[in-house]
């Protein structure tokens, strides 16, 4: 065990495995590009979804069996039956990623607005607020946290199964673990599989990081809000 | 890597002498074929078949249990059980006991270096590289070679016929390969010293697999490592370049087995069904697996009972 | 892209033989899942020091890449079922042990309390009280751990394994679209089964809620 850490920590540092197109460096950019790209994609559908379900009331069963269907399906199953379509093409990996993602997305989004207390959206209503007013400066602030909570989610699981674009011969830290495993090289596999996590940590702590600088200024309103809830209440 | 021998080789060290212990009571009187290039082994306990993931090497595993059963040897096949590199260490580890390999590749795995590429001599390369243990039996007439080709669009463009064309057109073709032909004689390293050969561009995909083929029918590459028992070769009319300074070795289907196992029974069994298994009908096998979608096991019963092997 | 039906029929065999292999692997690892994460939960619970370090590291494992555990498992447990149960039992441990501990901590103080006047050891406690009372939260973590595994089996074809997700090698070799749709609508109808079974479960063990509702 010791031989093997030792070994990892030698290949990590070595400064040529950082450089060139099969080096770290690059390996960590097309990681980034699979993974951010197919989470962005997945915000665009799921955050709207979650939203108008959330701020219609109407759909929520959806919301809630989407992120259990979800997590049922077989990432492997996905991206090779979108090869089998699709051929030799990026496709099959953003396909699997980006369904992989919505869901936890859409759950969270929907969880955030329907955890908004609706006397709370009534009361914005009775000063005057239209309904994209209230949507936009009512409950998206309060949703924020559990929205942030569906993304953080969601990029951890893209980052870590986005290894899977090294199986349909693609790039990113797979590599290392596929290509580690047909030169019978278990530090290299060790290796990738440290810096997929490594890479997701960071993310996870950046976006922790975006939701508190995100969250801050909204908890003023957050107590703000309460006050029209407590006027509806005294009458 | 070292971890990982050292760790197969203490099972397989901690279970060739348990086996042993149980099944030379109860056999003795089998392991009588002590004529065959020492098999001391036995095959009472029965045998479990192992094979890679890819059709040609099920439908070999079933032929072995067809003809292991046909001489009333107990066998297990578990199929589809991963590459080589995850196959190989299972039988050195006990999980398997049999294989069926490929000279040629079977011989770079345990060796990188080895130039031999006749099969006589690779069988005999064989049998010193390989790991206490582990044996190789006589290898059968069919042979699944490694081989490059190319669209009949590209081989018309540059006027290619056999490896050595290639040269015409350094720096202007990608090759698309499994990963570890990136490093070795039978890949990058063998066609630039052997034929001056250089590519554009080394992509890693799989050995005469679906990520190969694919990107060589989509024009991601140039030239592609197939296997010539392959039948979307022919299918797609792919020109196979030919080998004139003998660079690619000799990769007839040989089984791999764990000593203990191989008495003469199994020895005798599977020399027979090497005899009659020929290139040809390998391929129409895999026709018949890969095109019309049958199954491995049922295109090897088949096949054994036509051939009055089972 | 068109389904052969006809493979289907014949293979229903085949087909239902992978289908329990592959729950049989899932129901292991939350099984021994839960085995691993009921103590530790229970430790995180009454030492706050140690609930950020556990939650954490379950974290972190859940990031590392299935393919790559199975594959470094290989020199440990070779290519058997152990390998494939450790590897998905890690998965399943980020779900259950936060929502054992979030179980545990749902558990209102004032109840413990009575239990605790009543002259009951705290063992006893925790195991008519404190668990009792978990079991909705630690339910839920149960049916996401179960479906989230139920769709990692697959993985470990990799190595040998994978119930159901040997149909997406074999599709995938053989250029064959069937395997992979059959092994794809298969997998969720385990989940959803699965997951059916276990609201059917949490229904007999909790009837405490049931009647609040």
């Amino acid at each position: 065990m010791y031989e093997l850490f030792k070994n990892l920590a030698k290949w990590l540092v070595s400064g040529d495995q950082w450089a060139g197109t099969d080096g770290i460096a690059h390996r960590i950019a097309e990681h980034l590009e699979y993974s951010l790209l197919a989470t962005l994609i997945a915000a665009a559908i799921a955050l709207p979804l979650g939203l108008l379900i959330g701020h219609t009331g109407k759909g929520a069963f959806l919301a809630i069996n989407l992120s259990s269907f979800g997590r049922a399906l077989p990432t492997v199953g996905l991206v090779v039956l979108v090869f089998l379509v699709s051929g030799l093409s990026l496709w099959s990996v953003y396909v699997a990623l980006v369904v992989l993602a919505v869901p936890a997305i859409v759950t969270n989004t929907y969880a955030g607005m329907s955890a908004v207390d609706p006397e709370v959206k009534d009361a914005a209503r009775g000063q005057g607020m239209r309904g994209h007013q209230v949507l936009f400066q009512v409950e998206i602030p309060l949703a924020l946290p559990l929205i942030m909570t569906g993304l953080r989610l969601s990029l951890i699981q893209v980052v870590s199964t986005a290894t899977i674009a090294a199986y349909v011969s693609f790039g990113g830290l797979g590599r290392y673990v596929f290509d580690g495993l047909a030169q019978r090289d278990l530090v290299q596999v060790l290796g990738g599989a440290a810096l997929v996590a490594i890479v997701a940590v960071v993310l996870d702590l950046a976006l922790a990081g975006l939701q508190r600088y995100l969250f801050l200024p909204h908890s003023r309103l957050r107590s703000s809000g309460r006050d029209p809830h407590r006027r509806t209440a005294a009458h | 890597m070292n971890r990982r021998t050292l760790l197969g080789g203490l099972f397989a060290a901690a279970s060739v002498p348990a086996l042993a212990a149980c099944s030379s009571g109860i056999t003795s009187l089998d392991s009588s074929g002590g004529g065959s290039g020492g098999g001391s082994g036995s095959s009472a306990g029965g045998l479990t078949i192992g094979t890679a993931n890819f059709s040609e090497n099920q439908i070999l595993g079933y032929l072995y249990a067809g003809v292991l059963g046909a001489a009333g040897i107990k066998t297990k096949v578990r199929p589809n059980l991963g590459s080589r590199e995850i196959v190989v260490p299972a039988l050195e580890g006990g999980d398997i006991d049999l294989l069926p390999e490929y000279q040629g590749s079977l011989l770079l795995y345990l060796d990188d270096k080895a130039t031999d590429t006749e099969a006589g001599a690779m069988q005999n390369t064989l049998t010193t590289v390989l790991p206490g243990g582990l044996e190789v039996l006589p290898y059968a007439a069919a042979e699944d070679r490694d081989s490059f080709a190319v669209t009949k669009e590209t081989a018309a463009k540059y006027g290619l016929t056999s490896l050595a064309d290639l040269r015409k057109a350094n720096g202007k073709l990608v090759l698309g390969a499994a990963a570890e032909m990136k490093k070795r004689v039978v890949g990058v390293v063998g066609l630039k010293d052997r034929y001056g050969v250089e590519f554009k561009e080394f992509k890693s995909l799989d050995s005469s697999g679906p990520l190969v083929k694919g990107a060589l029918k989509k024009g991601d590459i140039d030239v592609a490592n197939v296997f010539t028992t392959d039948v979307d070769v022919i299918e797609n009319g792919w020109v196979v370049l030919t080998d004139p300074l003998n660079l690619i070795p000799s990769q007839h289907i040989v089984p791999l087995i764990a000593s203990r196992k191989a008495d003469a029974k199994v020895r005798k069994a599977l020399a027979t069904l090497g005899n009659v298994l020929t290139s040809e009908e390998l391929t129409k096998l895999n026709r018949l697996v890969d095109k019309e979608k049958k199954d491995p096991d049922a295109v090897a019963n088949t096949w054994l009972k036509s051939k009055k092997l089972a | 892209m068109t389904v052969d039906w006809s493979w289907i029929g014949d293979h229903t065999h085949d087909l239902t033989s992978l289908a329990l292999s592959h729950l049989q692997a899932a129901l292991l690892a939350v099984f021994f899942g839960l085995l691993i994460s009921l103590p530790l939960a229970v430790v995180a619970h009454r030492v706050r020091a140690l609930r950020g370090v556990f939650l954490g590291l379950s974290n972190v494992l859940f990031t590392i890449p299935s393919i790559a555990i199975f594959v470094l498992l290989l020199p440990v447990s070779g290519l058997t079922r152990t390998t494939t149960v450790i590897g998905l039992t890690v998965y399943t441990l980020v779900v259950l042990l936060r929502n054992t501990v979030e179980g545990l901590d749902s558990v209102p103080v004032k109840t413990k309390e009575a239990a605790k006047a009543m002259g009951t050891r705290p063992l006893r406690t925790l195991l008519t009280v404190e668990l009792p009372l978990a079991l909705p939260v630690i339910m839920a973590g149960v049916r996401i751990a179960t479906v989230m595994s139920i769709s990692l089996v697959s993985v470990a074809t990799y190595i040998g394994d994978g119930g159901l997700g040997q149909l997406f090698t074999d599709g995938f070799q053989r250029n064959f679209p069937t395997p992979v749709i059959v092994g794809v609508v298969l997998t969720l109808l385990l989940a959803l089964v699965a997951d059916a079974l276990l609201v059917a479960v949490q229904y007999v063990l909790t009837p405490w809620t049931r009647r609040r509702a």
